[in-house]
């Protein structure tokens, strides 16, 4: 797949945690590009840095160093709020434990996102993306009853349904069974193809990086295959 | 969405919730009853003062506004000389004394014949005037308060005294004795704390007064009319810091506990703020939900502390009609406005420490 915009630029990007006085690199000069409508999935052992690569991608963190650009806007260069303002408008999160707010229905989670982006409830856009998820019949549900596949469909629902420039997911079928992470990775593919969503997935399982279009292999907190 | 978030929130957490809205309600409650029990039994006090019909009031020098606290009395020939003045009706001695007695009650000594001159006489209930040494007279409210009947023996300052009459409340003190058998009983015998002075016509009060004043300079000599607005004041320095007291303390229960509540609530929702901020929730979204739930919290607990309050007031007046509670409006829009404060204040700590946790440690937190 040949793109020629990119929507993700690392140069040399490092992750230093610091616990009194030891420190811990998690992320150790990276750099790396995707491009718009790409998925991309970041595959390593645990610890190798690539939730804390994504983390920074997505504004969660800052870095210790180096520059991350996305969607033309350098994070270096940015307050925490205006990296917040950005993730508001720019970025979607799928995480693992699925982090669903346990007082709302799938409904109102998934209105959530688009409540705190601050531009309204879009009924067409809603619908869209639920019938594609194909979660219409259990929207009135609580998290607590709904299986650990239902739920990450209600947290992809909740990560687009704002029309982020990038979906960033954390290990989505790491507490799924194998049925349920096909159905879910298929609907993340489907997301990307249908919509041209551009898409970095982090993963240690290959068969679920498989999905991408591009494998990027990470091992203490450097890239070492792309 | 947010208030939904916030009601699925209070909802979801009753046993806290409720325990924030009593600690607020129970705040804006003894808010209301301190200030309403104070100055409801000062007025009720005023106002039996003034229902003794008297127009002028004269006590001895250093007098307490309050009746009975100091005992500095004057002979009671003074009474004699009163009555000399012109535009003088009626002079009337009154002995006081507190009794614990079947809750803290203020006694009259009073010579009947004076007493029904200046006062136009009691209305009797039942029974009759004091006739005998220890008789005793009570209001209505004392006796449907302490069960009390007419002919009944009643134990008070250590004697047997005989309930000669019941009368209709309103008229100087809950209990009447014989002015000289209080004056025996307090061993200090042809004395009075007070002089109550009825003008041939209320319009004769400022030259009475100013007569009577020119007779004792140093006698504390009051209007009726001037005393019932210095009782009825609520900037009494003594009330003032008594109210002011329990105000805080009432304030400070409501703070403590909205802090805890919401401190608690932080904690248990670490990671649901770390949820809301990978959404691109900003600290100001964060503190706003924080304070918004706070919020509803203690209005909840201002509406239940006013129902709280009105519910006591009614039934103090079935059931201890001596204890009145007066409540003003301005006092309900305080209250409401001191709760608000307390929890705004109390809820501002949390809600920064809620906008300042970091995404990625508030989403990994167990």
């Amino acid at each position: 797949m040949a793109h020629a915009q990119p929507i993700i630029v690392t140069l040399d990007l490092k992750k230093v945690y610091r616990t009194g006085k030891v420190e811990t690199p998690a992320v150790r000069g990276v750099s790396l590009r995707v491009s718009e409508g790409e998925f991309v999935a970041i595959v390593g052992p645990s610890g190798c840095g690539k939730s804390t690569l994504l983390h920074l991608l997505g504004g969660l963190a800052s870095p210790t160093s180096g520059k991350i650009i996305v969607d033309g806007n350098d994070f270096s260069a940015m307050s925490d709020a205006e990296r917040t303002r950005f993730r508001r408008h720019e970025v979607g999160f799928v995480f693992q434990r699925f982090n669903l707010l346990p007082t709302l229905n799938a409904r109102q989670n998934i209105a959530l996102a688009q409540s705190i982006q601050g531009n309204g409830f879009n009924p067409h856009r809603f619908q869209k993306v639920v019938e594609m998820l194909g979660i219409g019949d259990k929207l009135e549900n609580r998290p607590y009853a709904l299986s650990g596949g239902e739920q990450q469909r209600v947290a992809i629902a909740r990560a687009v349904i704002a029309e982020p420039k990038i979906l960033l997911a954390d290990e989505p079928t790491g507490n799924l069974d194998t049925e349920n992470s096909h159905a879910v990775l298929n609907m993340i593919r489907s997301l990307n193809r249908s919509l041209g969503q551009s898409i970095l997935m982090i993963t240690h399982n290959l068969e679920a990086a498989a999905v991408a279009d591009r494998i990027i292999h990470m091992r203490d907190g450097q890239i070492v295959d792309d | 969405m947010t208030r939904r978030i916030i009601l699925a929130n209070v909802l979801h957490r009753p046993i806290r919730s409720i325990v924030s809205v009593l600690a607020v309600a129970i705040e804006v409650a003894l808010v209301l009853l301190v200030v309403g029990m104070t100055t409801g039994m000062l007025r009720a006090g005023a106002e039996r003062v003034h229902g003794v019909g008297a127009d002028i009031m004269v006590q001895p020098p250093g007098a307490s506004l309050f009746l009975g606290v100091t005992s500095a009395p004057m002979p009671v020939t003074i009474g004699d000389v009163l009555r000399t003045l012109p535009r003088v009706q009626a002079v009337t001695p009154v002995l006081l004394q507190f009794n614990t007695d079947g809750g803290l009650n203020l006694i009259y000594g009073i010579d009947m014949k004076s007493w029904n001159e200046v006062s136009g006489g009691f209305v009797y209930d039942s029974g009759g005037p004091l006739v005998n040494p220890f008789d005793i007279i009570v209001d209505n409210y004392y006796a449907q308060d302490n069960g009390v009947k007419v002919g009944q023996t009643l134990q008070l300052l250590g004697h047997a005294f005989h309930v000669a009459g019941i009368v209709e409340h309103g008229k100087g003190a809950r209990l009447y004795v014989p002015l000289p058998t209080l004056q025996e009983l307090q061993g200090d015998m042809n004395h009075a704390s007070i002089f109550f002075v009825k003008c041939a016509k209320q319009q004769d009060t400022p030259d009475v007064l100013a007569a009577i004043k020119k007779l004792l300079p140093d006698n504390k000599v009051l209007s009726v009319d001037q005393y019932m607005s210095m009782l009825t004041s609520s900037d009494l320095p003594a009330l003032r810091d008594f109210v002011n007291v329990m105000i805080t303390i009432a304030v400070g229960i409501g703070f403590l506990v909205l802090f805890l509540s919401m401190y608690t609530t932080i904690t248990e929702r670490t990671r649901e703020i770390g949820i809301l901020k990978s959404l691109g929730a900003s600290k100001l979204y964060v503190i706003d939900l924080i304070l918004e739930e706070a919020g509803v919290l203690s209005l909840v607990g201002i509406v239940c502390g006013f129902v709280a309050t009105l519910m006591v007031q009614k039934l103090t007046m079935a059931y201890d009609p001596t204890v009145p509670v007066h409540l003003t409006t301005g006092w309900f829009v305080r209250a409401a406005v001191l709760a608000i404060a307390g929890c705004a204040i109390g809820s501002f700590y949390p809600a920064l420490r809620a906008a300042s946790l970091d995404p990625v440690e508030a989403l990994a937190y167990e």
